[in-house]
């Protein structure tokens, strides 16, 4: 990596001259799952975050950069790009879970405005909503008349799309090596069975959670360039526009791909291929030699293109007196459709003794699971903070020093913190949920995260300094929504003494230089290293030439606000006046990645207070309180945005989401937003986002942790506030009412 | 969203239109014949119109020749008929369901994805481009900026549509009718505490202005 760099007199050297090597552990995601591998890097002093008092604008809040362009409707997205002669293409896909499809094209081809009709895929389909044809035509419109057209020959074969029948003795085939995989196993079934007989208590229930959707507004697609002279541009949608460039290549014939993302409406984990609707949208611009725009309709979005695979978890776990957790055993099911699901296995944060863990995928005929924000993990805690509560009320523990009692300190004390914050100390209802005759009640619930959210070297960043004092910041990242843009022209500001204007960020495009893709939140601490790295030389050089312009040393120059101050000669050139010195050919200045200024693994905890009507079984979130850390926070503002957002999310996964499936006929029967419900303004409680600023560490990703607890702590405050379990999510006003009447049944 | 807030255009034809319109070229099939242009009056008064035709609607204040077919959405004009294409406003459900695409229509919000643009003619259509007064940010798309009432920004234009007509017409708005007028539009990003904050501050900045 720093090879590439031309050496520094700053850096110490081996005896032979090379830098020094040593080894540390990065995060590596592919598709958005995370593991650690170990690599070298150059042990070398780089340039350093400084004091954070010190900082002017990192660790403050600032406005991004890109707002101006995204409230005036400038900002383009994939879906705005309108090419010359370009053509809209649109797929159709199949009605059925499992079927033999035949496409009869001819009528479509007839259609006005159609040019072109083709079969995606025939035979055996194997999901709902699986495309199997494509039309391209000149209008929107004449793109769903043709598809209208498009004769759909179905012979309809049996199909599982509930674990039910997915696993029924007479079950058809979903997957050739069975419908449910071999259960990985973990611990010592044993063991966890003695552990238990040293239970004070144990409790044992079942907790389930639907597949939910990433249901990001943009949906994904591409538009396709002609290709010409073995080159073609791609704009696409993706978390990943490095990896997305060598794909495309295949299926249009080229060499060199340049993708083009320069906005991007939402990703949360389901965009890193650029999947079938890339590579048909780059076959029929290579064939028909006309642009080519292919987005997936709504529809189609929710069928095929990802989600968060649901599963069921069957817990038992005990603890003793005090609330120490001592064993666990689980059994788990995930539901990822064809695909494996994913889930990060129980225990889950909270340490126990002893523990034993089986966990299989069980097959159905609906689209894969994709990564989707923190995967696996909110699956998991979903039932690790439920069966925990539950232990705590089974031994009439406190539920905030029960947690406490099983985690490490920086949990403990965000725990204290958000308690704090939600009114704990004064909630009359802390070991036993509120059991009186009230119609109205209140109750607070708790739920803790973790993620890892390091960096790892892989982003070329650019600085580049005109002689009329213009700065640009360069490098090919995508910025899904999380300030990726703001945060490359801020670091290089606070590096170089500008204000936030003075600095453009060009992001978005593979010819601007490589960068990682993103997922498990590895984008900031892979990336701001870089950025900082590439201001650092950049400062560098401007120094050394100016020490020569004005006789004196780069030792003896001082950069800041007020421009750069010469010790020797006290004398000071204002920014503009130093950058003038320059050569025309300004100043170019490279960084990458410096495992200095990146850490790993972020902390959370939040709090959630709900309101329940006992005579309507209405359950509305009134508070919610998020404590996180994520080591130097460049933007407040942004951090505290990605924040909410996390929260939100799981807010609206706990109360409303769910892909509803009818077992009999396999329909999908709420794949568009009249019945697909998300959190919208009304749903909205007030929001409480701390930043963590005990935490002094280098950049680290934060955003996938904020996602994890949130509605596992709203179905504890749930339980806390009326006394009902509510095990399968959503936690809807039926089953709230189903609870009360079981509950005064007794 | 109630019929009587998008400028009292009735929406529920927009649906069987838009089929009708389907099914007209599906019966042309047969033939490979396309329908006929035609647009014109019955001596009943009503307009009809089949086949593509061209109808002037004024967008931004600018008065623009457009082509469309009877079953065309003005989503689709402003997205996809007009040179250069108005894509500020979003396409995300196409059914009423996000508030993506929400415009003014005679200074009401409207959802551009229910409205047929042959009804559209003769009244005053502003998008997302057309809501500052030239480097001057409305109000409420400078306290979305400021408060970060964003994120991808895809729902962006939306939201800002639609509290922006709310502040127009309401300037006294309470923070309750404010959640209420972005009631009908969706954020996956999770913005909304921020786009209250935004709101409020648009307010109190209107307020002290008085310019808007």
């Amino acid at each position: 990596m720093s090879s590439k760099l031309p050496a520094s007199p700053l850096e110490p050297r081996a005896q032979d001259g090379a830098p020094k090597k040593k080894k540390i552990l990065v995060p590596k995601v592919e598709n958005g799952h995370e593991t650690m591998v170990e690599i070298e890097v150059d042990d070398v002093a780089g340039p350093e975050w400084g004091p954070r008092e010190k900082l002017r604008l990192l660790n403050h809040e600032f406005v991004r950069v890109d707002a101006v362009d995204k409230v005036t409707g400038r900002a383009r997205y994939t879906h705005d790009v309108r090419l010359a002669g370009m053509l809209y293409a649109k797929f159709v896909a199949c009605p059925l879970p499992h079927a033999e499809v035949r496409v009869d094209l001819s009528a479509a081809k007839q259609v006005p405005g159609v040019v072109e009709a083709r079969v995606v895929r025939d035979g055996e389909i194997r999901f709902v909503g699986q495309p199997v044809a494509v039309v391209a035509a000149k209008t929107r419109e004449a793109a769903e008349d043709g598809a209208r057209a498009i004769k759909l020959d179905l012979k309809p074969l049996p199909f599982a799309v509930t674990r039910e029948q997915s696993l029924a003795a007479n079950a058809p085939e979903v997957n050739r090596r069975g419908n449910a995989s071999k259960p990985d196993e973990r611990g010592d079934a044993a063991e966890v069975t003695a552990a238990f007989a040293r239970c004070a208590a144990a409790i044992e229930a079942t907790y389930s959670v639907p597949v939910q959707h990433h249901a990001c507004l943009e949906t994904h697609g591409a538009v396709v360039d002609v290709p010409s002279n073995d080159a073609a541009t791609v704009y696409h949608s993706t978390q990943a526009t490095f990896a997305s460039a060598g794909e495309f290549k295949g299926p249009l014939k080229v060499s060199d791909v340049e993708v083009i993302n320069e906005h991007m409406g939402g990703g949360f984990g389901s965009k890193f291929e650029a999947g079938v609707e890339g590579r048909v949208a780059s076959e029929l611009a290579r064939d028909l030699k006309v642009p080519i725009h292919l987005m997936l309709s709504r529809k189609d979005e929710f069928l095929a293109a990802g989600n968060r695979s649901g599963c069921t978890a069957t817990v038992k776990l005990g603890g003793t007196q005090d609330g120490k957790l001592v064993a666990l055993s689980a059994s788990v099911d995930r539901f990822g459709g064809l695909g494996g699901g994913s889930h990060a296995g129980l225990p889950y944060i909270y340490s126990v003794e002893t523990s034993h863990r089986s966990m299989r995928s069980v097959y159905t005929h609906l689209d894969g699971n994709r990564a989707m924000r923190a995967p696996g993990h909110p699956q998991a805690s979903f039932a690790m903070e439920s069966a925990l509560d539950e232990l705590a009320y089974a031994l009439g523990v406190d539920l905030v020093e029960i947690r406490k009692r099983n985690v490490g300190d920086v949990h403990a004390k965000q725990l204290e913190r958000a308690a704090r914050e939600i009114g704990w100390a004064e909630h009359p209802h802390k070991s036993k949920p509120d059991l009186s005759d009230a119609v109205v009640k209140v109750g607070i619930g708790f739920g803790l995260s973790q993620w890892g959210g390091g960096g790892h070297p892989e982003c070329r960043v650019t600085v580049d300094i005109a002689p009329d004092g213009g700065v640009r910041a360069t490098v090919g990242s995508q910025d899904l929504g999380t300030g990726v843009r703001t945060y490359v022209a801020a670091i290089v500001a606070e590096e170089l003494g500008l204000p936030l204007g003075g600095v453009t960020a060009r992001i978005g495009r593979t010819s601007y230089g490589p960068a990682n893709a993103s997922g498990g939140s590895v984008t900031t601490a892979s990336l701001a290293p870089a950025v900082k790295h590439a201001a650092f030389n950049a400062k560098r050089s401007l120094l050394e030439a100016l020490a020569k312009t004005l006789a004196s040393a780069p030792d003896e120059l001082v950069l800041d606000t007020q421009g750069v101050y010469d010790a020797r000669s006290k004398r000071r050139l204002s920014w503009k006046d130093a950058c003038a010195t320059l050569p025309p050919a300004g100043i170019s200045a490279v960084g990458e990645w410096q495992a200095n200024l990146a850490s790993n693994g972020v902390h959370g905890a939040q709090a959630a207070k709900v309101r329940v009507d006992t005579r309507t079984g209405e359950i509305q979130v009134v508070k919610m309180v998020c404590v996180q850390d994520c080591g130097l926070p460049l933007n407040r503002t942004g951090v505290r945005s990605q924040i909410f957002g996390g929260m939100i999310q799981a807010l609206s996964y706990a109360l409303f989401e769910e892909r509803v499936i009818e077992p009999d006929l396999g329909l999908a029967l709420n794949a568009n937003f009249e019945d697909y419900k998300l959190a919208a303004s009304r749903e909205i409680p007030e929001m409480v986002a701390i930043l963590d600023d005990d935490d002094t560490r280098g950049v680290i990703g934060m955003a996938e942790a904020t996602i994890v607890p949130g509605h596992s702590a709203i179905a504890n405050a749930i339980h806390n506030a009326c006394g009902v379990r509510l095990r399968s999510m959503p936690l809807t006003c039926d089953k709230l009412l189903l609870g009360l009447a079981a509950l005064k049944k007794g | 969203m109630e019929n009587k807030s998008h400028g009292g255009v009735d929406l529920s034809r927009r649906g069987f239109l838009k089929s009708a319109g389907g099914l007209a070229a599906g019966g042309a099939l047969g033939q490979g014949a396309t329908a006929a242009a035609s647009a014109g009056l019955l001596g009943d008064g009503v307009e009809r119109a089949s086949g593509e035709v061209e109808i002037e609607l004024t967008l931004n204040g600018t008065k623009r020749k457009v082509k469309v077919e009877p079953r065309t959405t003005l989503l689709s004009v402003l997205r996809h008929r007009v040179e250069p294409a108005l894509t500020g406003t979003k396409e995300v459900c196409d059914m009423g369901s996000c508030g993506a695409c929400t415009v003014h229509v005679d200074s009401k919000p409207a959802y551009a994805c229910l409205l047929l643009a042959i009804d559209c003619q003769g009244k005053a259509i502003t998008t997302i481009e057309g809501l500052a007064q030239g480097d001057t940010l409305h109000p409420v798309q400078q306290a979305f900026c400021e408060h970060d009432a964003l994120m991808c920004g895809f729902c962006t234009p939306g939201f800002v549509m639609a509290l922006s007509a709310c502040l127009d017409a309401k300037p006294n708005a309470t923070l309750d009718e404010l959640k209420e007028a972005c009631a009908g539009n969706v954020c996956r990003c999770g913005t909304y505490p921020h786009v209250f904050q935004a709101a409020v501050a648009a307010q109190r900045a209107k307020q002290a202005g008085g310019a808007r």
